[in-house]
């Protein structure tokens, strides 16, 4: 493996050392991190706009429009675009027409509005409507009649166990789900998972039987559950009817599932907080690169390091705006 | 004059400590791992059972013999930790396969990603035969134009996810990153939108990502998809894997460790799990910590209005 060039293992640094910037805020609001915070929105913009003129700018507009290299008419059209850009710009250069810039703008309102209604229409109302209307009954997937897709999403299964439950009921119908789940194709780490997911209640047993027409009973709840949470939910919502007595209740109902909702999103949002932690302890520690590299960038000491060089800053930031505050109260005592 | 309540004090405790715990908790078990259990959850056994259906071919076969797989990073450096881990999990579930790769990018911070990412995952080995830890089948560096290709960056969020799906050429000009003409490539023949693809596999950290590809092109087209988000999007994007609209979905660090599981190469994402466990505990217990406080604080306030 080729070694870490010498400007990536500065980049490493810088990026310890930026790391640590950004911590800092925990501590309190500092230049250090004023420096990470302004130094990200910079680089941010200044790649944005070398990406979007090399990518955008420079073949659709400059090369369309100016070197011909657009197929047939499609340069006019180009240049349409570009007229449109340079009327956002109006404003700058004269105040007394900045209304030229709204054309631009309901231009692409109009274009994403149009795009989006039909994209939700059919991916959110359709297919969530569809899905949320569908029938309460939850009925056992049958080991003996059920095709492959059905066996796969059962607990403790897989793509390649349900291709050997099919090959097995082929030669012999289960009599039982114990049945399935012993076959002799099955190996040991396959029939461990599915011993692991057995269940009366949610596991194998609850979704899983040997013949046709058998209730999942825990199936029904949920779908009872669901039912009840979006028509609650949706009462909360419906404001044209006073909420009180039996509406109510259900309204508040309504609110609770919402809370458990917004509940579930806010421990996700601290997961993905805590991911990010990782992210940059796993790079702190170089564990994101070959272990021959890492020695060579030597993470944890550059660490240590910032954080002395961040913490002596800081000690010293703080004693210069306690002088500082001393002396205008001085100032504002004599006068 | 009484004394303050312990509550009164505690109410004002620094929060800075909780900061402190959490970098303890976070850093700790990166140097003495727990080793606690990633099981895959139902949404990622689906995504994995999507790839395993795909048809396995030689290292010479071309399709439709071998499998044609676009592969959507939508990501940027802040959300690798959570989602890197299950693109090199599923990168080397495909290739073991000896799919086809048709690699793209809708967001402007990811081109330099890809770049290491095809460098690390494609042109090189990712577990070649005698990788410790790792039983499976070993996976070989791809040919470039042969075996994948990489379309590059495009910008224009929705509307540029839609014109993959009716003219996947057009949105890149007929080129891929590198110049070459598509139609010189012989492993896209055929493929002129993402439903000519066996499999559509979203990276997404986010906007634009899985939830546009499904609104914009995937219900429309009942295209087969399956998705890694971040934690935070989860709740976005369980409800279309809940309707099929997704046939997979790998949800955070902790879904990307199941895929690992799954596959049998445990990575940054199995031991990244260890660590999430240990946080959420302390999460869990400073919500208690608070809560303790809070209530004991307003009993004690009640009984002093009351006496």
């Amino acid at each position: 493996m080729t070694a870490l060039p010498w400007v990536d293992i500065v980049g490493y640094w810088i990026g310890i050392f930026l790391t640590i910037c950004c911590l800092s805020f925990l501590y309190k609001d500092n230049p250090f991190y004023k420096l990470a915070e302004h130094l990200f929105i910079g680089v941010s913009v200044g790649y944005l706009i070398v990406l979007q003129y090399g990518d955008n700018i420079e073949p659709k507009v400059v090369g369309a429009v100016f070197r011909g290299e657009a197929d047939g008419g499609w340069w006019v059209l180009r240049l349409v675009a570009l007229v449109l850009v340079l009327m956002m710009f109006v404003k700058v250069v004269v105040p007394r027409w900045s209304w030229l810039g709204r054309y631009p703008l309901a231009f692409v309102v109009a274009f994403y509005a149009g795009l989006q209604i039909n994209a939700v229409a059919q991916a959110e109302l359709g297919a969530q409507i569809k899905f949320s209307a569908g029938n309460i009954d939850a009925v056992k997937v049958d080991l003996n009649t059920a095709p492959v897709d059905a066996l796969i999403a059962l607990p403790g299964s897989s793509g390649l166990v349900a291709t050997k439950l099919v090959a097995e009921r082929a030669q012999r119908p289960f009599v039982s789900v114990d049945d399935a789940v012993t076959r002799p194709s099955l190996t040991d780490l396959e029939r461990a998972d599915l011993a692991g997911a057995r269940g009366n209640l949610i596991g194998l047993d609850a979704k899983a039987a040997v013949g046709p027409g058998q209730h999942d009973a825990f199936g029904i709840v949920s779908n009872l559950l669901l039912l009840a949470g979006l028509l609650s939910s949706l009462v909360y919502f419906y404001f044209s009817i006073a909420h009180r007595g039996v509406i109510g209740g259900v309204s508040r109902f309504g609110v609770w599932v919402l809370m458990i909702g917004f509940g579930a999103s806010f421990g996700l949002t601290v997961q993905g907080r805590i991911s990010l932690a990782i992210g940059r302890a796993y790079d702190v520690l170089g564990r994101t690169v070959d272990p021959a590299d890492a020695d060579r960038i030597h993470g944890p000491v550059v660490a240590v390091v910032s954080i002395a060089l961040i913490a002596a800053g800081i000690a010293l930031w703080e004693r210069r705006a306690r002088r500082d505050a001393g002396d205008q109260a001085g100032s504002r005592g004599q006068s | 004059m009484s004394a303050e309540h312990w509550s009164a004090k505690l109410q004002r405790f620094d929060r800075r400590w909780i900061f402190l715990v959490m970098a303890v908790a976070v850093v700790v078990p990166l140097f003495v791992p727990l080793g606690l259990p990633a099981r895959p959850d139902p949404m990622t056994k689906a995504a994995f059972n999507a790839v395993e259906a795909l048809p396995s071919c030689g290292p010479d076969d071309v399709p439709p013999k071998c499998a044609r797989v676009f592969v959507s990073i939508d990501l940027d450096p802040a959300s690798t930790p959570e989602i890197e881990p299950f693109y090199r999990a599923v990168v080397l579930h495909l290739k073991r396969k000896n799919a086809k790769l048709v690699f793209a990018t809708t967001w402007y911070q990811a081109p330099p990603l890809v770049d290491r990412y095809l460098r690390e995952t494609i042109e090189a080995a990712i577990a070649p035969a005698g990788t410790d830890g790792y039983d499976g089948a070993a996976d070989r560096p791809y040919r470039k134009g042969i075996d994948y290709v990489n379309l590059g960056f495009r910008d224009g969020k929705g509307a540029i996810i839609q014109a993959f799906g009716s003219d996947l050429r057009g949105a890149f000009d007929h080129r891929a990153d590198d110049g070459t003409r598509l139609d010189r490539i012989a492993m896209l023949d055929g493929v002129n939108k993402l439903s000519d693809f066996d499999l559509i596999v979203l990276v997404s950290a986010g906007n634009p990502g899985a939830k546009e590809y499904v609104q914009y092109v995937g219900t429309r087209n009942k295209l087969p998809m399956i998705a890694a988000c971040t934690a935070v999007s989860t709740t976005d994007l369980a409800p279309y894997y809940q309707t099929g609209q997704l046939i997979g979905l790998v949800a955070g660090m902790a879904g990307s460790a199941g895929y690992e599981t799954l596959v049998g190469k445990p990575g940054a994402g199995t031991a990244g799990a260890d660590v999430l466990n240990i946080g959420n505990l302390v999460v869990i217990a400073a919500i208690v910590f608070g809560n303790v406080v809070f209530f004991a604080g307003r009993r004690y306030q009640r009984r002093g209005r009351t006496s």
